[in-house]
């Protein structure tokens, strides 16, 4: 009797671990329910005190702004222009509470996925790109916007051509980007270089600043994006307009033409000319930048956002006060022209289709786009150039980095937007960022690398 | 006590919650794999089923191959170099005693210690071409060149050495605790016959370790197979895919190429794989002991 006694305990015992560990799961469930309860009576009071607008907008109710962001840096650059308007509306809505969860790139694009199928926060960070864009809106996660409200936004032309999807509008670009070289005006100075003013005298470049002992480019080889920005910006030079040849080329799974062997070809020369460092194809963004701004390295090929390290107080001043640009320069037997640019708008913010805060993240979304927001904090802060027409916030003290960078975009006769890897989809971006790696350091011949790329496109 | 676990309803409430773990934690997702892997799903949106496509693209990728070859060169390293050297490192260690027995054993642990991430930028780090340790120690012996430790030739050898150094903790401190519970009476019998080291390694601790080296290498080789956090931040399976391994380049597949059906196609032929290298593990050691 007494045993059963016991044993009747012991099941007790497990039956209430059990529970308890059903409790422990089920708690964030029943907060979460508990959430959507309130901000259900939240939309519902918002929509009610829209109706009856004479009252004190201040008192509204509390609403929370999930914001899910690929800028974990808070303190510099491009997060730290988000942080400061996110700031800056929460002061303005003392009702409004934003909750900001950012991750890496990577690991950002994961995560997206993953809220994809189990709701979106409400307002999130895309990449108006085929290879990230198309899936997403495949799954209805986002949500659309009304196009004619953004027609005094001083949007570039063109710029929210990423961002659409048969007519219909469903995020904002934030930049425009730029791809460059980035230069060490002071080291070509004291060693008598001089700016190559073809693609041949950059190459021929090379032995030289190897001979003095540095790195001529530092190249971000170990992720296969900046290597695909290089092939575009050559297929630039050697074509002229490349965006309708790359389309096809994606649609159809043939990247046969001419074009694209020559710029891959000329692409690889500057892997064999030794123009990067040893074991580019094996090194990461950071890695390849701080060989620049340490000085070991004369350029570094990267895009306009990287415009920020002529303020960048962690740069030697010796570096930091000497970093130049210029763009890829032309080829010689090339159709396109050095004002023939790499730029394309990536980077954005759109809402999410099923927030139950929707109005309040439209509202959030048209105020980091008001002119004197993204586009004036951005170039305060030197993070490159915004979407948006930002000769307003001129104020003469540009760096002169900057100012070249203007000049660049001014003066550019062409821009090829989105760049190959981003065109197609995800499983063609995959593909060539690795398959780049392979073709420049010798692995593929050229005519491999275009095959499998053609592959991976079907 | 005896009879208390004789009751039906104690084993029950027992095993209940592991076979509920098991459910859901294990077959589940395995279940959800199988079926996942006969539709072209891109992770998100809708699943269409497309039948054996996933497997039959599977055959012709050559990548896959090249990944599913690494992990088994890595499986081959560990059970041919990690292995027999931490066996040895154990025995050594066991006959040291004192003080220099915990230093030691403490030092050949640390590595496991320290977290994936960090253990990856510190060889980076070491590897690196222009400021990297060993390029310096090599220019300290008057070489003067660059050597790149990570290119195409290369890279596949750096990584096996780093996972090789990473897990030796893991296996010898397991070594080390079955030696420790071999009866010392058999050492004094063995010494007392005349047997030397060679002979007292050989005959006594290495068929008492039997068990333990199953235990010790069928987990080596499951680890292998499974290799993906060390690889992904040290190269990526760069340069190219030369250091693809099978399970990074799952991840790849299903998370960075929304080729989600696809990544649970290649996670099924996984499970197969590591499931028949267990079994044929377990068949070999289950011979030599009879």
């Amino acid at each position: 009797m007494k045993r059963k006694v016991v044993a009747g305990m012991m099941a007790a015992l497990m039956a209430a671990g059990l529970l308890a560990g059903c409790g422990n799961t089920e708690k964030p469930a029943s907060t979460s329910a508990a959430d959507k309860s309130t901000s259900a009576a939240a939309t519902s009071e918002s929509s009610k005190s829209e109706s009856s607008k004479s009252e004190s907008t201040a008192s509204g109710d509390a609403v929370t702004l999930k914001i899910f962001s690929n800028l974990p840096d808070r303190k510099n650059g491009q997060g730290l222009v988000e942080q400061t308007i996110i700031d800056d509306y929460e002061k303005e809505n003392p009702n409004v509470k934003i909750e900001v969860e950012a991750l890496d790139e990577e690991a950002y694009k994961t995560k997206f996925k993953a809220y994809a199928m189990d709701g979106m926060p409400d307002v999130v960070s895309i990449w108006g790109q085929p290879s990230f864009l198309d899936e997403v809106l495949d799954a209805g996660v986002l949500a659309e916007l009304d196009q004619d409200a953004y027609k005094d936004y001083g949007f570039v032309s063109g710029s929210l051509d990423g961002f659409m999807k048969d007519g219909k509008l469903y995020g904002l670009p934030r930049n425009t980007d730029v791809a460059g070289f980035y230069y060490n005006e002071k080291m070509f100075k004291d060693n008598g270089w001089s700016v190559p003013e073809t693609y041949e005298d950059l190459l021929a470049l090379a032995p030289k600043i190897n001979d003095a002992g540095f790195v001529p480019v530092a190249m971000d080889g170990g992720d296969g994006w900046p290597m695909a920005i290089y092939l575009t910006d050559l297929l630039e030079r050697v074509d002229g307009t490349i965006s309708e040849k790359v389309n096809k080329a994606v649609a159809d799974g043939d990247f046969t033409d001419p074009s694209f062997v020559k710029a891959t070809e000329l692409l690889k020369a500057s892997a064999d000319a030794g123009l990067f460092q040893t074991g580019y194809d094996s090194q990461d963004y950071g890695t390849a930048m701080n060989l620049f701004t340490n000085g070991q390295a004369a350029m570094f090929y990267m895009g306009s956002w990287e415009a920020s390290m002529a303020l960048n107080e962690d740069i030697p001043a010796e570096v930091r006060d000497n970093i130049r640009v210029f763009s890829m320069p032309a080829t010689k037997d090339g159709k396109g022209k050095q004002t023939d640019i790499a730029a394309w708008n990536g980077g954005g913010y759109a809402v999410s289709a099923n927030s139950k805060v929707k109005d309040e993240a439209i509202k959030f979304l048209n105020y980091m786009y008001q002119p004197d927001k993204l586009s004036k904090y951005g170039w305060e802060n030197g993070v490159g150039m915004s979407a948006q027409d930002q000769s307003a916030y001129m104020t003469g003290n540009e760096t002169e980095l900057q100012k070249q960078f203007l000049d660049i975009v001014k003066n550019s006769t062409s821009t090829t937007g989105t760049t190959i890897n981003d065109r197609g989809p995800s499983a063609f971006k995959t593909s060539i960022e690795s398959e780049i790696q392979n073709v420049t350091n010798g692995t593929t011949s050229v005519d491999d690398f275009l095959a499998t790329i053609g592959t991976a496109c079907k | 006590m005896k009879k208390l676990y004789s009751n039906k309803l104690v084993i029950a409430s027992l095993v209940f919650p592991g076979l509920l773990v098991f459910l859901f934690a294990i077959l589940a997702p395995i279940c959800l794999s199988v079926y996942y892997g006969f539709t072209d799903y891109s992770g998100m949106g809708a699943a269409n089923l497309i039948g054996f496509d996933n497997y039959k693209a599977l055959l012709k990728d050559s990548t896959f191959w090249l990944a599913l070859r690494n992990s088994l060169l890595l499986a081959i390293g560990f059970i041919c170099i990690q292995h027999p050297l931490a066996l040895i490192v154990a025995a050594v260690l066991d006959k040291l005693q004192g003080k220099a027995e915990g230093f030691f054993r403490c030092v050949y642990f640390i590595p496991n210690v320290i977290s994936v991430a960090v253990i990856a930028y510190l060889w980076k780090f070491i590897y690196n071409p222009d400021f990297g340790l060993l390029n310096n120690i090599l220019h300290i012996f008057g070489y003067q060149g660059k050597v790149n430790f990570l290119s195409k030739e290369y890279a596949i050898w750096s990584v096996l050495i780093v996972l090789i150094w990473h897990g030796f903790g893991w296996g010898m401190l397991i070594y080390y605790t079955g030696i420790k519970n071999i009866d010392p009476v058999l050492y004094e019998a063995a010494s007392i016959d005349g047997a030397n080291k060679k002979t007292t390694f050989l005959r006594i601790t290495l068929p008492l370790m039997k068990p333990v080296i199953q235990i010790n290498v069928t987990m080596a080789v499951i680890s292998a197979l499974k290799q993906m956090e060390t690889v992904y931040l040290l190269t990526n399976g760069g340069p190219g895919n030369s250091t693809q391994f099978t399970a990074n380049y799952l991840y790849q597949q299903a998370f960075k190429a929304f080729k989600y059906g696809y990544g649970n196609a290649i996670g099924v032929v996984f499970i197969i794989i590591c499931l028949l290298v267990t079994v044929g593990l377990n068949k070999i050691f289950a011979e030599k002991t009879v």
